[in-house]
């Protein structure tokens, strides 16, 4: 049974309206909250009569001319109708009437009042009353019984009472309502309402459904109910045939069941959802008035209950053939009920009336459109099943002894195919808007803010103009347009000014760009769109403007006005912004549910390589939110803001997702203000909005001050130190992105400001790391340190180890050495692009080295053998067997390294070619000076590469205390080696900065194997001693330790010496190990060596100890390391 | 003190300006400026948005106390109490003139205001002559006077210091006029 919906009208001011039909069906009469009764010929009636009853009206009853109304002086009066002349009082109460009606003749007046009683009032003759006690409460609702002999009235009290008019007494009473004290708290107005003719049914709304009672018997016969009726029922009203009974709800929605099949045959929904407050019957049956709590006033069309209830017997058969199409969709409005909407699908546009007092949130709506259609052929089956079956059982039901067993199993599965739908409901879609634009119904408005200017539209008496202005002066001067067209949407851009009208009757769309920037005489151009399209959003970009339409078209015009690219789009468009090349565009994917808007976006980009960043992905939305606003950041970044407030930013470095940056509403002092969003800045971070108090959009005068918000990620926890850390890191990381997309697409960047962030994001990665230190985090502290870039991670190494944390250093410098490989595999790509480059770095990366390198080398070459010397008898000393074996294979292990690469960071690399490994000593070297303080660096990159080089630095943690007396003879020569290396003397900060530069041309020296070991080694070792790597390291720092501590016995020096070496990082320790070992020359006089060296150590008792308790814990590696640190102590 | 030179020294107070050019952070000696984006407020020094307003650079935001409502509640304030209530500026006077007379159409209300300020300034005027009266009438050594602005002060000094001046050499002419007197006695 297709209805129209018609659209709401305002009618009255907000409140509890009631409305009914004439006799004759030619008028609407409505009475409401401001006291007027309006008179209206049909519902397109734009000037309706009224009369004035009182301050209020709550009740109103028309009939024979009489029009009974129950106003605010309590008293229910008579007018005249359609005079409006007052007539008398009918009677009064102590307090306002509740609900006025007629008789079915007219005679006699029924009204409940909140004083809990029901009077019955002949018109007539007012002193003819008769006053039925009883309620307990307030009554909520009467009507007579069309034979005359009952009332039935409901109360709060919870009660529906039916009376004996004659004998003023309670007939029988139902407990069927919820209780309440006033009718302001009642849940449903529950009207009654007396089945007309037969008087055989009472419909009684309960919750919600109906139920109905029998006349005579009064048995609870049977209850009408719809699956999809979730509200309470407010209203029920008889057709004036008595087979159909329309019920309005709490909730909105209208409900048509035929009484007889108890079947639903009707549902509507209230367009915004409002309490339907009262219902009525045309007198012909074909049409239903409903008025909400609102004041507004709808009416349905197009009822065929009238005809149906007897002749569908007939009618069915003949229709259907003839009407099968139409039928089908006819009836698709009927199933988008379930699966697409309630709403607004039959009402075609919207009455501008009603838009006033509705805010921006619910007046979005769009026409129906080709969309419709679509979904009527896809359900197409359904629903001509769907027809004929109901048809069938309403004819089943319709005539009560017709039983025919043929249609029962037709009837069965199918009937309950309709009304069980219980999902989700659809939501209005929201209308197309411009972004930056306030709404287009207020006379003063932005029709545009963006960075580059501001578009102001006047549309009131005097004057219907578009003022032009732009932030920047220099762009062009401002500019005052009249708005003869009568333009709605612009758009600004530093080239031109973009404007578009929507179709009026006799003209086309129009879309009008002032080419402002344009160097020839004409600076304006004029499109007129194709008929029955109209301008739904635009844009400007650098050279191009688009438009989308509402045939689901978006044109591409260049900016002098030459038609470009056109395409279609997914849905219809929401809005649109451009930016540079860029073009991005949500539009409607599919209907939303919910309160939810189902958004789609597409990013496009033109210019040389054409193509589709974003195609159709979903836009996400916060929950029941719309879109606000969509734009582009300053430096390129698609951005929007919903309804809700919240910022959301594309991070095109993870698979172009939306991360939220902003919740404006988070700053607002009060709930009912807004920040409008005007602009977004990457760099500096910058979200430009106006403070609006107390509205969503601002207002052209005053002149709105922009005011500036700062971004915010909602990370967990961002009252602690840590997390505000990490907001700060991510949102750098997320703000800095534009870097890598505008480089990418060949735009300049600003190379000092990427630095700068990069720094800056790194420091805020080192300040992390150094909290979770703090915290006992060390598997953080990895984690971290993942994100670090390489020479970052070095730092990092250096303060885990000074916070003596040994497992994490060791850790970090295995991910420094992962980074290493990794810059190292990227650079050889890099190289074979520029070599020239990659050639400069290599060289400077030796010109540090070559400063000392030279001196060095023979030096180096001596020191080399002697450490291999050293570490052998170190081992033999241990003397357990399998350790040295061990040894001897580190050694061997070892000197490859040592030889390729002493500076260890590299020990993996061996395949790649020299000039590939250069650039990774760089970048470490550079590093590491970076790092000013000489911070401790203890772990060893190399131990863990293979168990068994495990043993080298246990080896030498067990050797090193042991040097304490061959180093004492000694401590004077270093001093006037430490001479010759004046550059070194700089204090231990120059020289661990150094070393690591200086061994990597040693290593590259050393490749050299005819170096041979000249005069130098014999006076190394004069004494028979070899030299080992720390002494050579004290040589050339003892003047700085002196430096530093003037004061201090020669013993002393060495034992802070001893300190400091410790702290040098293991590859550089090594580094100076190997050294000595190039100074032990002959492998044949080791054993000997080292048994002096031995000898010489068991002198010093002290010294043993010492080793002995490293010797002690010499069974596990980090303990090796631990006990360097337990000797440091000592 | 002349009362320019107070003006003077009102002009480095600072002030909200939306510009409408673009210009890169400018380096003063009395400290650093912008960057000027267009359409975005930025705080700068009155005297220079006092100029760019006169070149038309620029729109002045007036500060958040030059609003009728405000001063219209100081306005009682400072009529109900004895003493000075605090001023919501130090150059109240001297901002309101300036920015009144050069950039009176970016400020709402401007007349209102002007009067006002006016009211203000006159009850406070009022006060200070009163409190100079009987600070003379009382023969008081000294008397401490909060919330004055420098403008005010300015404004009685060379009066009051003058008469100051001027009774003491009247005193002390009396005193050795009496001495004097006296000794002729002898």
């Amino acid at each position: 049974m297709p209805c129209e919906r018609k659209p709401m009208r305002y009618g009255h001011s907000e409140g509890h309206t009631e409305v009914c039909f004439d006799d004759s069906g030619k008028f609407i009469v409505t009475c409401g909250n401001d006291g007027d009764v309006r008179i209206w010929e049909g519902l397109d009636d734009d000037d309706p009569k009224f009369i004035t009853v009182g301050e209020k009206a709550y009740s109103l009853a028309l009939k024979n001319g009489k029009l009974v109304t129950a106003s605010s002086n309590n008293t229910v009066q008579i007018h005249t109708f359609p005079d409006g002349d007052p007539d008398g009082i009918l009677t009064r109460f102590t307090t306002n009437a509740t609900h006025v009606v007629f008789n079915s003749s007219g005679s006699r007046v029924a009204a409940g009042s909140s004083d809990f009683m029901v009077k019955v009032v002949e018109v007539s003759d007012s002193s003819q009353q008769k006053t039925l006690r009883g309620h307990e409460a307030p009554v909520l609702s009467v009507t007579f019984d069309p034979k005359d002999d009952f009332l039935a009235s409901a109360s709060c009290d919870g009660s529906v009472v039916v009376w004996n008019i004659e004998e003023q007494s309670q007939l029988i009473s139902w407990p069927v309502l919820q209780k309440t004290n006033d009718i302001s708290n009642a849940k449903s107005l529950c009207r009654l309402a007396w089945q007309p003719g037969t008087a055989k049914f009472l419909a009684v709304p309960v919750e919600t459904k109906v139920h109905l009672y029998e006349r005579g018997s009064w048995d609870h016969v049977s209850t009408l109910s719809d699956d999809l009726q979730t509200q309470l029922i407010n209203v029920v009203a008889w057709s004036p045939c008595g087979q159909f009974l329309a019920a309005g709800s709490v909730g909105g929605s209208l409900t048509v069941w035929d009484v007889n099949s108890k079947l639903c045959v009707e549902r509507q929904k209230h367009e915004k959802g409002f309490t339907v407050c009262s219902l009525a019957w045309h007198p012909s049956g074909s049409q239903i008035v409903y008025t909400d709590t609102e004041g507004c006033l709808g009416l349905l069309d197009g009822l065929s209950t009238s005809t149906s209830n007897t002749n569908t017997t007939k009618q069915a058969p003949a229709k259907k053939a003839a009407k099968d199409y139409d039928d089908l969709f006819d009836d698709d409005d009927d199933d988008r009920l379930m699966d697409e909407g309630l709403s607004e699908t039959n009402s075609p546009v919207k009455k501008p009336i009603t838009g006033d007092d509705d805010d921006d949130d619910d007046d979005f709506l769009m026409p129906a459109t080709g969309r419709v259609r679509n979904r009527g052929a896809i359900l197409d089956d359904e629903n001509s099943l769907d027809t004929g079956s109901l048809k069938l059982g309403q004819d089943k039901f319709g005539d009560d002894d017709d039983t025919g067993s043929v249609v029962v199993p037709a009837a069965a599965p199918l009937v309950p195919m309709r009304p069980v739908y219980e999902g989700p409901m659809p939501t209005a879609p929201q209308k197309a808007f411009q972004p930056g634009s306030t709404p287009a119904h207020l006379t003063h408005r932005f029709m545009m803010w963006n960075s580059v200017g501001i578009v102001r539209g006047y549309n009131d008496e005097q004057d219907n103009a578009i003022d032009v202005e732009f932030h920047d002066t220099a762009v062009h001067h401002a500019m005052h347009l009249t708005n003869s067209l009568g333009h709605t949407m612009a758009d600004l851009s530093q080239e031109a000014v973009l404007l578009a009208c929507p179709s009026t009757d006799e003209l086309a769309s129009k879309l009008q760009c002032l080419h402002f920037s344009s160097w020839d005489t004409n600076k304006e151009w004029m499109v007129d769109l194709p008929e029955g399209e109209d301008v739904r959003a635009l844009c400007l970009g650098q050279g191009w403007a688009a438009v989308a339409t509402s045939a689901l078209m978006l044109r591409l015009f260049s900016i002098g006005g030459i038609q470009r690219e056109i395409f279609s789009l997914p849905g219809n468009v929401v809005c649109m912004v451009g930016h540079g090349e860029q073009l991005l565009i949500v539009y409607h994917r599919a209907p939303g549910f919910d309160g939810e808007q189902a958004l789609g976006v597409q990013l496009l980009q033109f210019g040389r390589k054409k193509r589709q960043l974003i195609n159709g992905e979903p836009l996400p939305l916060s929950l029941q939110s719309h879109l606000s606003w969509l734009g582009f950041t300053a430096e390129g970044t698609p951005c929007y803001v919903d309804s809700v407030g919240v910022v959301r930013m594309l991070n095109r470095s993870l698979g172009n997702t939306w991360t939220p940056v902003c919740n404006t509403r988070e700053t607002c002092k009060s709930k009912s203000d807004h920040y409008w969003v005007v602009g977004i800045h990457e760099n500096p971070q910058q979200l430009r909005c106006i403070p609006c108090k107390g509205s969503r959009y601002p207002p052209t005068l005053p002149r709105p001050a922009v005011a500036i918000l700062p971004f915010k990620l909602p990370l967990c926890q961002t009252s602690t130190e840590k997390g505000q850390m990490e907001e700060q890191f991510w949102r750098s990381v997320l703000f800095h992105n534009h870097f890598s997309f505008l480089s990418s697409s060949g735009y300049e960047i600003d190379e000092d400001g990427q630095s700068q962030t990069q720094k800056e994001q790194q420091e805020l990665l080192m300040k992390m790391f150094a909290l979770s230190c703090k915290l006992e985090r060390e598997f953080r502290c990895v984690e971290l340190a993942e994100l670090m870039t390489q020479n970052v991670v070095t730092l990092a190494i250096r303060y885990a180890s000074r916070s003596r944390r040994m497992a994490l250093a060791q850790r970090l410098s295995e991910i420094a050495l992962e980074k290493a490989n990794q810059i190292q595999e990227e650079e050889p790509e890099e190289q074979e692009e520029e070599p020239e480059y990659s050639g400069v770095r290599r060289t400077s990366g030796y010109g540090q080295s070559e400063v000392t390198g030279e001196r060095r080398s023979n030096r180096r070459d001596r020191e080399e053998e002697e450490e291999q010397a050293e570490e052998l008898r170190e081992e033999e000393e241990d003397g357990q067997e399998m350790e040295t074996e061990e040894a001897a294979e580190t050694t061997k292990r070892v000197n490859p390294f040592a030889k390729e690469a002493v500076s260890s960071v590299t020990p993996s690399l061996t395949p790649i070619g020299k000039v590939g490994r250069a650039n990774p000593f760089k970048v470490l070297g550079s590093g590491k000076p970076s790092s000013s303080s000489g911070l401790p660096r203890v772990t060893n990159i190399l131990d863990n590469m293979t168990s068994s080089r495990k043993s080298s630095p246990l080896s030498r943690s067990a050797g090193i205390p042991s040097k304490g007396p061959v180093l004492k003879p000694l401590a004077p020569r270093p001093k006037t080696k430490t001479q010759s290396t004046l550059l070194q003397m700089n204090g231990t900060k120059a020289a661990s900065k150094k070393t690591p530069e200086n061994t990597q041309p040693a290593a590259d020296q050393q490749k050299q194997p005819e170096v041979p070991p000249p005069a130098s080694p014999a006076d190394n070792t004069e004494n028979n001693r070899p030299k080992t790597g720390f002494q050579f390291w004290l040589e050339e720092n003892r003047k700085s330790i002196t430096a530093d501590q003037p004061d201090l016995e020669e013993t002393d020096i060495i034992k802070e010496a001893m300190g400091r070496f410790r702290t040098l990082s293991a590859e550089e320790r090594l580094s100076w190990t190997e050294r000595a070992k190039g100074q032990t020359g002959d492998a044949a006089d080791l054993k000997k060596r080292k048994r002096a060296g031995g000898g010489a150590e068991n002198d010093n008792g002290q010294v043993e100890a010492d080793e002995n308790s490293s010797k002690k814990k010499k069974s596990l590696d980090p303990s090796s390391k631990l006990s360097a640190f337990a000797f440091n102590k000592n | 003190m002349d009362s320019s030179e107070v003006e003077f020294l009102a002009e480095k107070e600072m002030v909200k300006i939306i510009p409408n050019f673009s210009l890169d952070r400018i380096y003063l000696i009395g400290g650093d400026l912008g960057p000027f984006n267009p359409g975005l407020p930025v705080d700068v020094p009155v005297w220079l948005a006092l100029n760019l307003k006169q070149r038309q650079k620029c729109r002045i935001v007036p500060p958040a106390w030059m609003d009728v409502e405000k001063l219209e509640e100081m306005r009682e304030l400072e009529r109900k109490e004895d003493t000075f209530t605090p001023v919501p500026s130090p150059y109240y006077m001297e901002l309101t003139k300036l920015l009144l007379n050069y950039a009176s159409d970016n400020i709402p209300k401007a007349d209102e205001i002007r009067t006002l300020v006016k009211d203000i300034w006159d009850t406070r005027i009022a006060k200070l002559r009163l409190s100079a009266d009987s600070f003379i009438s009382q023969l008081e050594a000294h008397a401490k006077l909060d919330n004055l602005t420098l403008m005010e002060i300015n404004t009685i000094r060379a009066f009051l210091l003058d008469s100051l001046n001027c009774m003491y050499k009247l005193r002390s002419n009396l005193q050795p006029g009496s001495s004097k007197g006296q000794f002729t006695d002898y």
